[in-house]
């Protein structure tokens, strides 16, 4: 919490500082944000937890952290330009302050997921949530199976990360595959091309050591799920980070409801046997 | 047992201005009732419900998150002197007990109990409703309570805060009024609320459908009204306000009802119809909460279905929904 200008103990919705360290670009659209508490302290995230990021005069907006925290002198957001506060963010440099209020929202199981062979599938942006486990993983490779990691874009030019995926291709701990829908015509790309589900097929899983986890935007979720359970993984062995529109991130604004959960505080993330049933989850 | 006469009621609250900051019915020149100071008006304890939902003393349609300027952030202050709030009544009351959970519960909602903490909160009952129908006594969830008789105001303490409040009152009585009152208002069956169990019951076994949502989406005109006369309803937006120096954050009622209040960034929304809209507004106070809060919340205020100009409050959708499937 912040320290107000009365002294007193902050509002759980007064936000702290945050010092940008370095902003690099991503995409054309899209920039990841190096940035540490004013304070010192870590900010004391699990992967698969969001902030609510915020800058004065344009609101606020949930962001997934894209670092893991085992690394704990900064942490990273990519975040694509998307609206006025993003836009917004995208102008800010090396030394700026932001407001930060989190982290909040449950995580990804660390304990139910150490021990298994990971299958951790994005598509689009959902790398950035997902990258936060990709490096827990890389940081504490002792505590998991095998990591596949699967990853869809739109177009080449839209690819995330790409010095991460560089690492993570030449790594021997992982094993990566990519794609894009589709190549703009004259674009030198020279990696695989079609939907995210075509990279599922080929795959050797064995479905009782294996734990699928999933973020990508809402059209990705039906398709990759379903060519999951062709290889066998059952609903209790899938995992799935949703997007919903948040105000407050703690529970009480009301935007994230899916049927009785709150996506703020039950989720975002979830195990698939806990949302498939509920009406306008995926 | 305390009494007031009707007479007594406007000295009564405005001697506790001393120490409370009152809020209580009072009637507006063009005849409605709504929530004010002594003084402000002419004390309207009469005709029942009030309009617009009294909860909003804790929760008001607008308030302030903080004030962000170069020396800080200043938080906006608790009321000097607790807010004391009458007209409350039994479905009120209910409301409220909600709505004090749901801001506890989980990450307590400090911006809230700013108002509410130490708050307290007067019902009314008795022959005071619409016409001098009937109001169902409280019985509790408030710190005391007003019933009318058809002569005077009983003055029924819940709390301690509301015995030390009323035991300077001077007069007593113990002659069994209120007893025949209670035993009166427990015979009135409540067809609305039938209503609303029989609809969540439908509801929560699946046995609507959505063309049933479309139809009554199609009837929508997107006013709101609903979710603002609600008093369970708490769903905020948040909005920044800059000027000169300073930035004002502040929060307001927001409406399920409205095509943006899920819309995300990337374009995907939820709620992209009327038809799911609507859904949701009915479900989540019938089958939502109830899955999570254990109970309905839908506690028969009627304001929903005051204020709706198109005819599809909670009451009406309720209606309809167990004539076309109740039998199925």
């Amino acid at each position: 919490m912040s320290s107000s200008a009365d002294g007193t103990t902050a509002s759980l919705y007064v936000p702290v500082d945050c010092e940008i360290i370095a902003v690099s670009d991503l995409t054309p659209h899209e920039k990841l944000f190096r940035l540490r508490l004013k304070n010192g302290a870590p900010l004391g995230h699990l992967p698969g937890q969001f902030v609510q990021v915020s800058l004065l005069g344009w609101e606020e907006a949930p962001i997934s952290v894209a670092s893991s925290p085992t690394r704990t002198d900064y942490f990273e957001m990519g975040i694509r330009r998307t609206g006025s506060l993003t836009s917004a963010m995208h102008e800010l440099t090396a030394g700026d302050l932001i407001g930060v209020r989190g982290p909040f929202g449950r995580p990804f199981e660390l304990p139910k997921l150490r021990g298994h062979d990971l299958l951790l599938i994005s598509g689009g942006c959902g790398l950035a949530p997902l990258r936060s486990l990709i490096h827990y993983c890389e940081d504490r490779p002792e505590e998991f199976g095998a990591l596949t990691i699967l990853y869809g874009a739109k177009s080449p030019g839209d690819v995330l990360f790409k010095d991460d995926f560089a690492l993570w291709e030449t790594s021997a701990r992982f094993a990566c595959s990519r794609t894009v829908d589709q190549v703009p015509e004259g674009d030198c790309y020279s990696g695989g091309v079609g939907l995210i589900t075509s990279l599922i097929p080929p795959l050797e899983i064995d479905p009782h050591r294996t734990v699928a986890v999933l973020v990508g935007p809402p059209v990705m979720y039906r398709a990759v799920i379903a060519e999951l359970k062709k290889k066998g993984l059952s609903s209790d062995r899938i995992v799935v980070s949703l997007e919903r529109h948040m105000r407050c991130g703690v529970g009480k604004c009301g935007h994230c409801t899916i049927e009785h959960l709150y996506c703020c505080q039950d989720g975002p993330v979830f195990w698939l046997n806990e949302i498939e049933h509920l009406r306008g989850a995926l | 047992m305390k009494y007031l006469s009707n007479e007594q009621i406007p000295d009564f609250f405005s001697s506790l201005q001393a120490t409370h900051e009152v809020r209580l019915p009072i009637m507006l020149p063009d005849g409605t009732r709504c929530l004010g100071h002594p003084g402000d008006g002419t004390v309207a304890l009469f005709g029942g419900a009030l309009p617009a939902k009294p909860t909003a003393a804790f929760f008001p349609h607008e308030g302030p998150v903080f004030v962000a300027a170069s020396e800080g952030f200043t938080e906006p202050s608790a009321p000097e002197k607790p807010l004391l709030v009458v007209g409350f009544t039994s479905r009120d009351l209910a409301c409220l007990r909600f709505i004090d959970r749901f801001f506890a519960e989980g990450w307590r909602d400090d911006i809230y109990f700013r108002n509410r903490q130490g708050a307290l909160v007067v019902g009314v009952s008795g022959y005071c409703g619409p016409g001098g129908a009937s109001l169902a006594l409280a019985d509790g969830d408030c710190d005391f309570e007003l019933v009318w008789d058809r002569t005077r105001w009983l003055v029924v303490s819940h709390t301690g805060a509301g015995s030390a409040i009323v035991e300077g009152l001077a007069e007593t009585v113990s002659d069994g009024t209120l007893e025949r009152l209670r035993k009166e208002m427990a015979v009135y069956e409540d067809e609305n609320e039938k209503a609303i169990r029989r609809a969540s019951e439908l509801i929560r076994a699946d046995r609507v459908p959505d063309t049933f949502w479309s139809e009554i989406g199609d009837r929508c005109i997107a006013c709101t009204g609903c979710n603002l006369a609600c008093p369970t309803c708490t769903c905020f937006g948040v909005q920044d306000w800059r000027y000169a120096g300073r930035v004002k954050r502040s929060r307001m009622w927001d409406s399920c009802q409205l095509d943006g209040f899920m819309r995300e960034a990337s374009g995907h929304n939820p709620l992209g119809t009327e038809g799911l809209r609507t859904r949701r507004r009915i479900h989540h106070k019938l089958a939502a909460d109830p899955d999570r809060w254990g109970e309905i919340s839908c506690f028969v205020c009627g304001r929903c279905d005051a204020v709706c100009p198109t005819g599809i409050g909670i009451f009406a959708v309720a209606r309809e929904l167990i004539e076309r499937f109740g039998n199925i």
